[in-house]
């Protein structure tokens, strides 16, 4: 996994996931949670994954950590980690 | 029988050729026009001859919401879009959840599956999308339309390949007439793939004959005809029981009164005459009427050379040379299993305008169909009641006896 800073990583999962998902880049709070605040739903968090493992060039399911992920800051922070650790 | 319930039509949606909107339909057939192109993607196929489509044009159907939106091919926005036209026109503007929806494909999304295919093939599976699988069900636009409608009804997916709206509508009107259900929104909808035009060319059956003039290519019962111009689209019916549209104070398009339906099995292609002329005598019995009651036919005619002939041989024989008859697919091509339904609200409009369409580019009547009346200008006649047919490759017939309210 190319290493990237946390600026990056941010910006690109914001990218891929406005694009799928059709939000609005003000509802991209680091504290937005997936289900509740930008309205997803179990097959998109399959989805999410799909997208992200596309943006990322990388694989990402593997991980059980995956579905402890809730807010987009996990998110952020789960990516970082794994890049950090590669 | 007493407590039968008398069937209604109320509302009509439709997404065709002619574009968004049932309105597109009569008034594009009674102008003449043509809504088949060529197709370069054909052209580019080796070996295929027939390079002729009748196709939808860019629709923006970001206007259904992603969550409904993102589980459906285009056969669902289709879908979509003609349900909530006919729930418009019906004035209604929510369903109640005790609806029943009738609706099917001939087969489900050709694209979706073509590039689900080459992941699979490829060893890509672990990067399809869920919604993938939503559209590749065959009872994607069934799931699809009852999710984003909330319909909670009963839901019947008849797939019978060309014949397929017209089934839907016909179980429909008998799950109405027999109290069943009280109302019932019913159809067909297809999407096009280039595949579709290769299935019929590997028949024998895709028009070639008229690639650098398209418009001319679909001329169903013309002596130069040469095979169907594939199509897609959706047509969609709202039917209810005459108590519950009387109640509501609905308008109503014109009242189903008999169905008929039966299975060729001489061939799995071709239809015959026999078949044909016992299933519309299925729909008058079912409907209590003699064959001097239908005053227009609107056939099925797909401008096959086989099935145009067989089709008006049994008309002519059962209802003689008199009635009108006229086929809509030299407008339209044929639209697969949105094709009855599509048609039938054509007639509908033209019913009501008391103007019907003659079968476009039929210049010289094949003589093996001329034994029934065939026209070539716009006839202004008041049809009172008429009968709708739609055969189907495998061998199912369908025919619907309408009448004016």
């Amino acid at each position: 996994m190319e290493k990237m800073t946390r600026q990056e990583i941010i910006k690109t999962v914001n990218d891929a996931l406005i694009k799928e998902f059709e939000l609005k880049p003000e509802q991209m709070k680091p504290e937005a949670n997936f289900f509740s605040d930008l309205g997803l739903d179990s097959l998109d968090a399959v989805d999410m994954v799909i997208v992200l493992e596309q943006a990322f060039k990388a694989k990402l399911r593997a991980n059980y950590e995956v579905g402890k992920i809730l807010t987009l800051n996990d998110l952020y922070d789960y990516i970082e980690q794994l890049m950090n650790n590669a | 029988m007493g407590n039968e319930n008398r069937v209604v039509i109320t509302g009509l949606g439709a997404v065709s050729p002619f574009g968004l909107g049932r309105a597109l339909l009569a008034k594009n057939m009674l102008e003449h026009k043509s809504s088949v192109k060529f197709n370069p993607t054909l052209a580019a196929i080796k070996d295929l001859t027939s390079h002729v489509s009748s196709t939808v044009e860019e629709i923006d159907f970001s206007f259904i919401p992603r969550r409904f939106r993102r589980s459906m091919s285009k056969m669902s926005l289709y879908a979509y879009a003609a349900v909530k036209e006919a729930l418009e026109s019906a004035n209604i503007e929510k369903p109640d959840e005790k609806t029943a929806l009738f609706l099917g494909s001939t087969i489900s999304s050709m694209q979706t599956w073509v590039d689900f295919s080459q992941k699979y093939i490829s060893g890509e599976f672990d990067t399809v999308k869920t919604s993938v699988v939503f559209q590749v069900m065959n009872n994607s636009p069934l799931a699809n339309i009852s999710q984003s409608f909330d319909l909670k009804g009963p839901g019947f997916g008849s797939s019978t390949a060309c014949a397929t709206s017209l089934t839907n509508i016909g179980l429909a009107y008998l799950g109405i007439k027999s109290g069943f259900i009280s109302q019932a929104i019913a159809g067909g909808t297809d999407e096009y793939h280039p595949i579709m035009t290769v299935c019929f060319a590997i028949m024998n059956a895709a028009a070639s004959r008229y690639n650098s003039q398209a418009e001319l290519a679909s001329r169903p019962f013309d002596i130069n005809r040469d095979g169907i111009v594939c199509g897609e689209g959706c047509g969609i019916i709202i039917l209810e029981s005459l108590q519950s549209a009387l109640k509501r104070n609905a308008k109503i398009y014109g009242e189903i009164i008999g169905f008929g339906t039966n299975t060729e099995t001489a061939s799995i292609s071709h239809p015959s005459k026999e078949c044909i002329a016992n299933c519309m005598k299925l729909a008058l019995e079912n409907a209590k009427l003699t064959p001097s009651d239908i005053d227009f036919v609107n056939a099925h005619a797909t401008s096959t050379i086989a099935g145009d002939i067989e089709e008006a041989q049994a008309v002519g024989e059962l209802f003689g040379g008199q009635v009108l008859v006229n086929s809509l697919k030299g407008h339209i091509g044929h639209t697969m299993a949105a094709s009855g339904s599509l048609e039938l609200i054509a007639c509908l409009d033209m019913l009501e305008r008391e103007e019907f369409a003659p079968t476009l580019n039929l210049c010289e009547v094949d003589p093996k169909c001329s034994c029934i009346n065939l026209f070539k200008e716009n006839k202004k006649v008041k049809v009172n009641t008429f009968i709708k047919n739609s055969f189907a490759l495998g061998g199912t017939n369908c025919c619907l006896i309408v009448r004016r309210y």
